[in-house]
C-alpha cells in the first residue's frame, strides 16, 4: 500500500507481522468485514480514484516523541508491488527499506545491508502492493469483524485481517466516517516479535484520495510521530529506484 | 523502526555543576513540580519491572515531592528529583541540568573545554591515563602516570572518598570517580584550571592548564547533550590492525572507519578494538559494529526487555567481514554499549577480551526534556547478554584481566594492548 498505509510501511522498517493471536467471532449485528473494508475505499475516494493512480511519492517528517530525535521520510511506491522507504534521522543517518516485488531488503549505516526472508519478506511484499486497500481480497485470506470498540472515544469496528502467510493485522474503522483510525500488528523480524500500534488521523485530500497525514506509532515503550507533508501521484519513478543498493546486491551474490 | 530505535546512552552524570542559586519564581516552582510528576509517572509506567523491584514508589513521591515544592533553587529541586531516581539503584537514571542544553541550542558546540587529560583510577588514586597531543597538558609536560591531587585549589581525595563510600560494592565506583575528576577539569573553553599533580618521583607539581576544544567533532542526537566524537585506526604491528573511538556515535562516520579498516586490513592476522574509556552511545551500533566481524547469520549479542517487548540485538553480517582473531580492550570506564558489544562478542566466542572489569552500567535508556528544561535520562529496559548475563551491576569480566599500573603508565607501557597483540601473534600457529 502506498502512503495511505504509511504506518504499516514504517513498521516494516522494523520487521514483520506475526501472530496477533486473538480468535474472535463477528457478532451477528455487526457489519461484515468486507462491507467495512469496501466502505473505507469508498469514503477515501472510491475504487475509480484509486485505479487512476499507478505510482506515488510521499514525503514527510518523523519524530521520536519527547526525545527530540527527528528525521525526514520519503516513500516511493509503484505498481504492482514496488516500494522504497527512505528515512534520514539526524545523528543516526539514513535507513532504507525496499522491494522490487521479488527481493525485500533493508540497509542502514547502523546495521548494514540485510535481506529479508520468510514471514518478514512476505509482509514486505504484501504491504508493497500498490493500492493495497483496494486489493485486500488478494492479500488476505480472511477478514472478520470482531467487535465494536471505542478508540479515543470514537465507536470503531474492529476488523481482523488474516493473510495467507503470517499473522493477523487488526484494524479499527470509525463507525461514522468509515475511516481507518488505528492498526495493531506484531512485526516479526530477527530482532523479535514487536507489537506495533499505529493511530492514523488528520485525513486530507490528496489528488482524488483522502489520506491520513498524521500517524502516531507506539512500539517497545517509544512513540514515533509521522507527518505527511506532500504527495505526488503518477510521477515517473525510475525503475532503478526500486533496485537493491550495491551493498544488498553483495549479499545476494553470497 | 520504532523497535529498532532502541537508543541507549550513557549518563552524563558529571555534567558541569550548576550555578543557578537564585530564588525561584512561582512559574519555575510549578515547572519543577510538573517535572517531578513527569519523572515519577514515567518510571511508574515504563520501568521494565512493573513492581519496581518492590520499591514503594508512592511513598517516595510523598516524601520527595514536598522537597521540590519547598526548593528555593533549581539545584535543590534537581537534588530532590535525583534522590527520587536514586531510589531505583540502577544506572542510566539521571537528571541533566538545563545548562547542559542552554549552551548548545542553536549551536553544535558543547562549549565545554578540556585541558587534554584522560583520567583513570589507578591503585585508588586519580591518575593521568593519557595526555592529548597538542593540548595544554602536553605543552606543560604533564605525563601519564602522574597522580591528580587537586583541581582548582581543592583536594580531590575527599570527593573520591565520598563516592567510594556512597557506592560501596558497586562496579561503577571507579567510573564515577574518574568522571568526577574529569568534570572538575572541564570547563568553559579558554578558562584556565590549576591542577596539582604528583609526578613519577612523588614530587608536587602545580600547573595552570588552559581548557580548549576537545578532540573530535561535535555530535548531537535528540536531547542528549552534544559531545565530541572521534575515531582513529592504525597498525600496532605490521600485521595487526587497531581501532579506537570515544563513543558509539555518528553511525555513518564510525561505520566508514570500520569499513576502511577491514578493507585495508586484508593481510592482517588480527585486529584490536580498544573500548577503554568508551562510555557507550547508540545501542544499535553494537550490533552494527559486530557485523564487521561475524560472518554467520542468526547471531545475537543479547536482548533487552521492556515492560512488554523483548528486542533481540541481532547481528547482520556485512558482505565481507573480518574473520581473523579479534581482541577487545576494556577497563572500568568502558560502559553501556561498550559492555553490550564486548560481552556479546565474548559470549559468541568471536573475541577475546583484555583489560579490567567494566563499569556494569549497561541499561538501554532514552533522554527526554522536562518541563523545567532539564534533561531526564531513564532506562527503558533490562539487558541480558547472549550468554545470559545481566551486565548491570556486574560488568564484563575480561578473559585476561590486566589492571592499570602506575609504573606502566610512567614507563609508557600499555600492558593490556601488549597482551592482546601477543595473543593475536600466538594465533598464527
Amino acid at each position: 500500500m502506498p502512503s495511505r498505509s504509511i504506518a504499516t510501511r514504517i513498521a516494516l522498517a522494523a520487521a514483520l507481522v506475526a501472530a496477533a493471536g486473538a480468535r474472535l467471532n463477528a457478532a451477528d449485528d455487526l457489519p461484515k468485514a468486507e462491507t467495512i473494508l469496501d466502505r473505507f475505499v469508498e469514503v477515501t475516494g472510491g475504487r475509480g480514484a484509486y485505479e487512476k493512480t499507478h505510482s506515488e511519492i510521499a514525503t514527510g517528517s518523523m519524530e521520536i516523541v519527547g526525545m527530540g530525535i527527528q528525521g525526514k521520510v520519503s516513500l516511493y511506491s509503484a505498481e504492482p508491488n514496488q516500494s522504497l522507504t527512505e528515512i534520514e534521522i539526524t545523528g543516526i543517518g539514513k535507513i532504507l527499506e525496499g522491494t522490487d516485488g521479488k527481493v525485500a531488503w533493508s540497509l542502514s549505516a547502523m546495521q548494514g545491508p540485510r535481506l529479508k526472508e520468510g514471514e518478514e519478506k512476505s509482509m514486505t511484499l504484501r504491504e508493497a502492493r500498490f493500492n493495497g486497500h483496494v486489493h485486500w481480497r488478494d492479500l488476505y485470506k480472511q477478514a472478520e469483524t470482531a467487535a465494536l470498540e471505542s478508540v479515543d472515544g470514537q465507536e470503531c469496528y474492529k476488523v481482523v485481517l488474516t493473510p495467507a502467510e503470517g499473522n493477523p493485522v487488526t484494524r479499527y474503522f470509525d463507525k461514522q466516517s468509515g475511516l481507518l483510525v488505528k492498526s495493531v500488528m506484531t512485526v516479526k523480524s530477527p530482532m523479535g516479535d514487536i507489537a506495533v500500534e499505529s493511530a492514523e488521523s488528520d485525513y486530507r485530500k490528496e489528488g482524488g484520495l483522502l489520506m491520513a497525514h498524521k500517524i502516531l506509532q507506539k512500539a517497545a515503550s517509544q512513540q514515533i510521530a509521522f507527518t505527511v507533508e506532500s504527495v505526488k501521484f503518477n510521477a515517473e519513478i525510475p525503475k532503478e529506484k526500486f533496485e537493491a543498493p550495491d551493498e544488498v546486491k553483495a549479499l545476494m551474490r553470497k | 523502526m520504532a523497535a529498532r530505535l532502541g537508543i541507549f546512552f550513557l549518563a552524563l552524570a558529571c555534567a558541569a555543576p550548576a550555578a543557578d542559586r537564585a530564588s525561584l519564581t512561582a512559574a519555575q516552582r510549578q515547572s519543577n513540580l510538573d517535572s517531578f510528576d513527569w519523572v515519577w509517572t514515567t518510571v511508574r509506567d515504563k520501568y521494565w519491572d512493573p513492581q519496581l523491584g518492590g520499591l514503594d514508589w508512592q511513598a517516595a513521591r510523598r516524601e520527595l515531592r514536598p522537597r521540590v515544592e519547598a526548593a528555593t533553587s533549581m539545584e535543590e529541586a534537581r537534588a530532590a528529583l535525583s534522590a527520587l531516581l536514586a531510589r531505583l539503584r540502577q544506572s542510566h537514571f539521571a537528571i541533566l541540568p538545563a545548562q547542559s542544553y542552554a549552551e548548545l541550542e542553536g549551536s553544535r558546540d558543547p562549549g565545554q573545554g578540556s585541558p587534554g587529560i584522560d583520567v583513570r583510577m589507578v591503585e585508588g588514586r586519580a591518575t593521568v591515563f593519557a595526555v592529548e597531543p597538542g593540548s595544554s597538558a602536553a605543552a606543560r609536560g604533564v605525563k601519564p602516570g602522574w597522580e591528580i591531587a587537586g583541581v582548582g585549589g581543592k583536594e580531590i581525595a575527599p570527593a573520591l572518598a565520598a563516592i567510594r563510600e556512597s557506592l560501596a560494592g558497586s562496579t561503577t565506583v571507579e567510573l564515577l570517580q574518574a568522571r568526577s575528576v574529569m568534570a572538575r577539569l572541564s570547563g568553559r573553553i579558554g578558562d584556565p584550571v590549576r591542577v596539582a599533580f604528583r609526578d613519577g618521583a612523588e614530587r608536587s607539581v602545580a600547573v595552570e592548564l588552559e581548557r580548549s576544544r576537545p578532540r573530535g567533532t561535535p555530535a548531537k542526537l535528540g536531547y542528549l547533550p552534544a559531545m565530541y566524537f572521534w575515531v582513529e585506526s592504525r597498525r600496532v604491528r605490521p600485521e595487526i590492525g587497531y581501532i579506537r573511538f570515544n563513543l558509539f556515535f555518528e553511525p555513518e562516520t564510525l561505520v566508514r572507519a570500520f569499513r576502511e579498516m577491514v578493507a585495508g586490513c586484508g593481510d592482517c592476522r588480527g585486529l584490536v578494538i580498544d573500548l577503554r574509556g568508551n562510555p557507550g552511545g547508540i545501542g544499535g551500533l553494537a550490533t552494527g559494529v559486530a557485523g564487521w566481524f561475524i560472518g554467520q547469520a542468526g547471531r545475537q549479542l543479547g536482548a533487552m526487555q521492556t515492560r512488554d517487548t523483548r528486542v533481540i540485538f541481532a547481528v547482520f553480517p556485512r558482505p565481507e567481514p573480518f574473520r581473523g582473531p579479534l581482541a577487545i580492550l576494556v577497563d572500568a570506564c568502558s560502559a553501556s554499549t561498550s559492555e553490550i558489544f564486548a560481552e556479546g562478542m565474548k559470549d559468541l566466542g568471536r573475541a577475546r577480551v583484555f583489560g579490567a572489569r567494566t563499569a556494569g552500567a549497561a541499561l538501554p535508556s532514552v533522554f527526554e526534556k522536562l518541563p523545567n528544561g532539564d534533561g531526564f535520562q531513564y532506562a527503558i529496559a533490562s539487558y541480558v547478554s547472549f550468554g545470559g548475563k545481566s551486565l548491570e551491576g556486574s560488568g564484563v569480566i575480561p578473559d585476561e584481566e590486566i589492571g592499570i599500573e602506575r609504573r606502566d603508565l610512567l614507563e609508557g607501557r600499555d600492558a593490556a594492548l601488549e597482551a592482546a597483540v601477543s595473543w593475536i601473534e600466538r594465533q598464527r600457529n
